[in-house]
């Protein structure tokens, strides 16, 4: 196995057809099936409004051009990724600080960049280019007597910068998954231990700092509600807190078994917003119950899996933080947008990755997913600097 | 796992540990997830199907029609409705069978529903009855909430509270067809057509079939919203939440430039007689009143008329559906003489001093033409032809202008073309010249049938919109005039046709023939010129449109007429005028169909309308601020 792609940059026709053919394809017919689960389930969240039929199959054409996408992010050979993390960090940082000037407002928020007919959210580009950043540097500074502190110092950096511009936008969830996928890597980089405690510490203790000082007015009344609802109080229907109770209610009914495809009465009576997007959970939750619910649960955990099995397998340290930082990208997205539509965190606006509608998350998760498998096809290759 | 330096073990252990905490927080989320969907099941369950908030999609309210004067012409009512939803009847036939019990609803109806039920989404409403009497509606208010699934509500109908008065103006609303639909999403994207689609099917929706209500449709329209409402099991709703951010947007409202009391004295007017009349604003154009009558009532039209009320419209011999103001187009009779001695005097083919002897005969090529005064007019010169409507005069001034110039001049007062007022319908009428009859009838113009055209019979047609703008422009000496129905709304879209200013000379000695022709001895219509109102004198010209050929045979014995005559075979009587004679502000054209003579039942008609606009002062300033005049590419007046 290994003599065939010794060199990622004998490009040949043979070579491409080998590689194809090496692809983790129970990993990519894994996810194929998890979109064909979203079709089916945007096409009962949106059957009964004509105002939205035209969604289920635009989401199938979106997850067409999504797998293209995964595709060639696979072929690319995992050396040129290594080239390419760092012009890739600097450019998209680049649309970061455009999107600050030029951005387009839309929901509230300053997120998109207008190219041509596309909208475009550099925001979410980030959350791949931050990981190749940060696999790159991890690569090229770490040594066998890494624990330094002062080795992380820059990588923490990498990951504040954005975040500062993304926060600004504002975009609460995107900012935190940042955070939170960054942060695994430094974990995984071997930051101490007493640090580790130490910053939790730190953190839990500034939670009353960042509600009272950091966060907006709508923000805190999310985080409000949340706690709220958490501890049972009465919420008031208009609030936020209607979406989540009425989110419970529609998960909460579904049982075992749910109520059967296209007929869950609280989906179908369209109060849930977002139900298409964000809270696309709740359809299924209501309309095939606990089972398959926990079944759509563990086959994430199945993929996400298989992702870090490949970081593990990988030689190079390019490409152990690479496949590991995507599928971290992938499972923040997953642990954040369920853990809020279950009404455990408060709603930050998280998708879940190929059942929510939208075009962002659908290409950003299918380019990590290609990264992972990029880093599968070189998994011999050292990546020696110099 | 490869890698066996010491980093690579301390990022397994590290990714180990990494993995196991996903795992717990995802063994976390099912958790959860088993608390809500079966620990706390049967609460949310019950809950469920309790009540549920649901967004119901509000149509929006359409736009009123007023006059000018803020009267409303097309508003909307309250209706009673009963409706049923599948979800929360269950079995459908019974509980239908159970309201069938209270109020009229036949086996068929019921059988009927039943099918609409299952066709739709099981929550959505089926309409049981439309159209609630009093009773009916207290009646089922009272017994609903024993019913599931029934709904009894109230609903926003469109109305039209002058019923026939504006019949034709305004056309009528009625629920969109298959035909209407696709229509309606012409050149639409997907999105919208099915937006479109789901919108016209709501039970509220409906959509303008035809004049204003249909030319205007977007305009008065207005935007979809929805209703955030809550309902019990039995699909009652128990509570609407204010929802202000989704509320439906109304639509615009459209200010005519009719005078409704005006068209109601008009329509009164012409009583039992079928015609049609157009009353102008000479200084704005503004139409006053655009009357077509008999006329259809488009209140039945709304909720659907039954095949039998229909043909009874369709087949009447007054073609109460027709809009003769606007789509009819008739000989215009004598009242095309203007024309024909504007014609005469713009070529310089005949000195309006001239005199031409009538003695009842016109001899020209072989045949012989006719005038209609028994014994002729003796010597007359223009404005004696004019006063006293001389045939002879005109087929002699015809003969000499010729048919190519005749046509040019009859162009420049704006017959032969389609006038734009923002409704459907409307006809241009013909001016026939040797181009249209080659291509109409394949054959070349003979002279002969100029002389026909010289006293406005024969090809030449025209509808009462274009003779009062005719009018009108006389009255005005020739200034340009743009009639407009519209006076605040969607502004036509077509272009206005062209037409141009005309020599004030001219114009004024056809306002003095068409002065005497009411005012001086010998004028056709002698009587009509006191309106009766102690100062003001009206102007105008008699017409009579032929409908029949007249056989030399039947001259000789004496042309049949009244009695002795079919209705279908008479004349239509034609008026045209302008008043105050000295200062005109009002313009007018009348006709009465199979009527006979101008004078005798048009011109009185045309009077007591003309008399109640001073008297009324139907021309006075309007409540709306008028859309911007349309702009295209009609020349200036030159700054006036």
């Amino acid at each position: 196995m290994a003599g065939i792609r010794a060199r990622g940059s004998n490009f040949s026709r043979t070579n491409i057809f080998a590689q194809f053919t090496g692809l983790p394809w129970g990993l990519i017919l894994l996810l194929c099936a998890m979109a064909v689960i979203g079709v089916a389930t945007l096409h009962s969240a949106t059957f009964t409004n004509p105002e939205e039929a035209g969604l289920p199959l635009k989401h199938a054409e979106r997850f067409g051009a999504a797998f293209a996408v995964l595709i060639i992010a696979a072929l690319v050979p995992l050396k040129w990724w290594m080239t390419l993390a760092w012009p890739a960090y600097i450019a998209t940082l680049t649309l970061l600080v455009g999107v600050e000037f030029f951005g387009v407002t839309g929901g509230g928020a300053q997120r998109w960049l207008q190219v041509g007919p596309v909208a475009v959210q550099p925001s979410e580009f980030m959350k791949v280019s931050l990981t190749l950043a940060l696999a790159a540097y991890y690569h090229r500074i770490w040594n066998d007597n890494s624990g330094g502190l002062l080795v992380h110092i820059p990588a923490l950096l990498l990951i504040m910068i954005p975040a500062a511009l993304i926060f600004r936008q504002p975009d609460f969830g995107t900012t935190l998954a940042l955070f939170a996928s960054g942060g695994i890597l430094i974990f995984l980089a071997g930051l101490w231990w007493r640090v580790i405690s130490a910053v939790v510490i730190v953190a839990v203790a500034s939670v009353p700092l960042v509600y009272l000082v950091v966060l907006e007015d709508y923000q805190r009344e999310r985080v409000d509600t949340y706690v709220a609802q958490l501890t049972g109080a009465q919420v008031n229907v208009m609030d936020d807190g209607y979406q989540i109770e009425q989110a419970k209610i529609a998960i909460g009914s579904g049982g075992w078994t749910g109520k059967g495809y296209m007929e869950g009465t609280q989906a179908q009576l369209d109060y849930i917003p977002e139900q298409h997007t964000d809270f696309i959970l709740t359809v299924l939750a209501e309309e095939f119950g606990f089972l398959t619910t926990t079944g759509v649960l563990i086959m994430w955990m199945v993929i996400l899996g298989l992702g870090l099995v490949i970081a593990l397998r990988a030689s190079s340290l390019f490409g152990r933080f690479l496949a590991a930082g995507a599928v971290m990208t992938v499972a923040f997205y997953i642990l954040f947008n369920v853990a809020m539509v279950l009404g455990l965190l408060p709603v930050v606006g998280v998708p879940l990755p190929f059942l929510s509608y939208g075009g962002t998350v659908m290409i950003t998760t299918a380019a990590s997913f290609g990264l992972i498998c990029s880093v599968h096809l070189g998994k011999d290759e050292l990546l020696s600097i110099g | 796992m490869s890698g066996s330096r010491p980093v690579d073990k301390l990022f397994n252990r590290r990714a180990v540990v990494a993995a196991g905490g996903g795992g717990v927080l995802f063994s976390g989320l099912i958790a959860r997830l088993f608390q809500l969907q079966i620990l706390d099941g049967e609460r949310y369950q019950a809950i469920a199907k309790e009540n549920s908030v649901r967004l119901d999609l509000a149509p929006p309210l359409r736009g009123n029609i007023l006059d000018r004067f803020g009267r409303p012409l097309a508003a909307h009512r309250q209706a009673g409705r009963i409706s049923i939803v599948r979800e929360q009847a269950g079995d459908v036939a019974a509980v239908l069978k159970e309201v069938a019990r209270h109020i009229d609803l036949s086996e068929a109806r019921q059988q009927q529903i039943v099918a609409e039920t299952r066709r739709q989404a099981a929550f959505q409403p089926v309409i049981v009855r439309g159209e609630l009497s009093y009773e009916d509606f207290a009646k089922m208010s009272l017994r609903a909430p024993e019913m599931p699934g029934i709904l009894v509500e109230m609903a926003a109908t469109r109305s039209y509270p002058r019923g026939r008065d504006f019949a034709h103006v305004l056309g009528y609303v009625a629920k969109a067809s298959q035909s209407d639909l696709e229509r309606l999403s012409d050149g639409t994207t997907r999105d919208e057509a099915k937006a479109i689609r789901r919108l016209f099917h709501h039970p509220n929706m409906r959509t303008g079939r035809s004049g204003l209500e249909r030319y205007a449709e977007e305009w008065l329209r207005g935007e979809a919203g929805f209703r955030k409402l809550e309902a019990n099991a039995a699909g009652r709703i128990i509570r609407e939440f204010d929802a202000p951010e989704l509320a439906p947007k109304r639509g615009r409202d459209i200010h005519l430039t009719v005078d409704a009391e005006l068209q109601r004295v008009a329509i009164d007017r012409f009583g039992e007689e079928s015609g049609a009349a157009v009353v102008l604003d000479i200084e704005t154009g503004d139409i006053l009143a655009f009357v077509s009558t008999p006329a259809f009532d488009p209140n039945d039209f709304v909720n659907g008329i039954s095949q039998a009320d229909y043909d009874l419209l369709r087949f009447s011999d007054r073609f109460p559906l027709y809009h003769k103001a606007y789509d009819g187009t008739y000989p215009p009779g004598s009242t095309f003489k203007m024309v024909v001695a504007t014609a005469a005097l713009e070529a310089g083919v005949i000195n309006p001093n001239e005199r031409v002897f009538c003695n009842r005969r016109y001899r020209f090529g072989n045949n012989t033409w006719h005038c209609w005064k028994p014994g002729g007019h003796g010597s007359v010169n223009m404005h004696q032809a004019i006063k006293g409507s001389c045939d002879v005069y005109f087929y002699e001034t015809a003969r000499r202008v010729g048919i190519e110039k005749l046509a040019e001049t009859a162009r420049k007062f704006g017959f032969g073309q389609r006038w734009e007022l923002g409704l459907t319908g409307g006809r241009s009428g013909v001016v026939p010249d040797d181009a249209w009859k080659r291509e109409n009838r394949g054959e070349p113009w003979y002279e002969g049938e100029t002389l026909n055209v010289g006293i406005g019979q024969g090809q030449v047609s025209a509808s009462p919109l274009q003779l009062a703008i005719m009018s009108a422009r006389i009255a005005a000496e020739g200034r340009i005039i743009t009639p407009r129905i519209i006076g605040n709304g969607p502004r036509p879209d077509a272009d206005i046709p062209l037409d141009e200013p005309l020599d004030g000379d001219i114009m004024r000695r056809m306002k003095a023939g068409m002065f005497g022709v009411t005012s001086e001895g010998g004028g056709t219509a002698y009587r009509s010129g006191d309106l009766g109102l102690g100062g003001p004198r009206l102007a105008g010209k008699t017409g009579t449109s032929q409908v029949r050929r007249i056989s030399a045979t039947e001259r000789r014995s004496g042309i049949l007429k009244g009695e002795n005559i079919d209705r279908k075979l008479r004349d239509h009587a034609l008026f045209v005028a302008y008043a105050p004679a000295d200062d005109p502000k009002y313009a007018i054209s009348v006709i009465v169909e199979h009527g006979e003579g101008g004078s005798r039942t048009a011109a009185p008609i045309a009077r007591d309308i003309i008399a109640a606009a001073i008297r009324m002062d139907s021309a006075r300033a309007p409540v709306y601020t008028a859309t911007a005049a349309v702009s295209g590419n009609r020349p200036s007046t030159g700054g006036t």
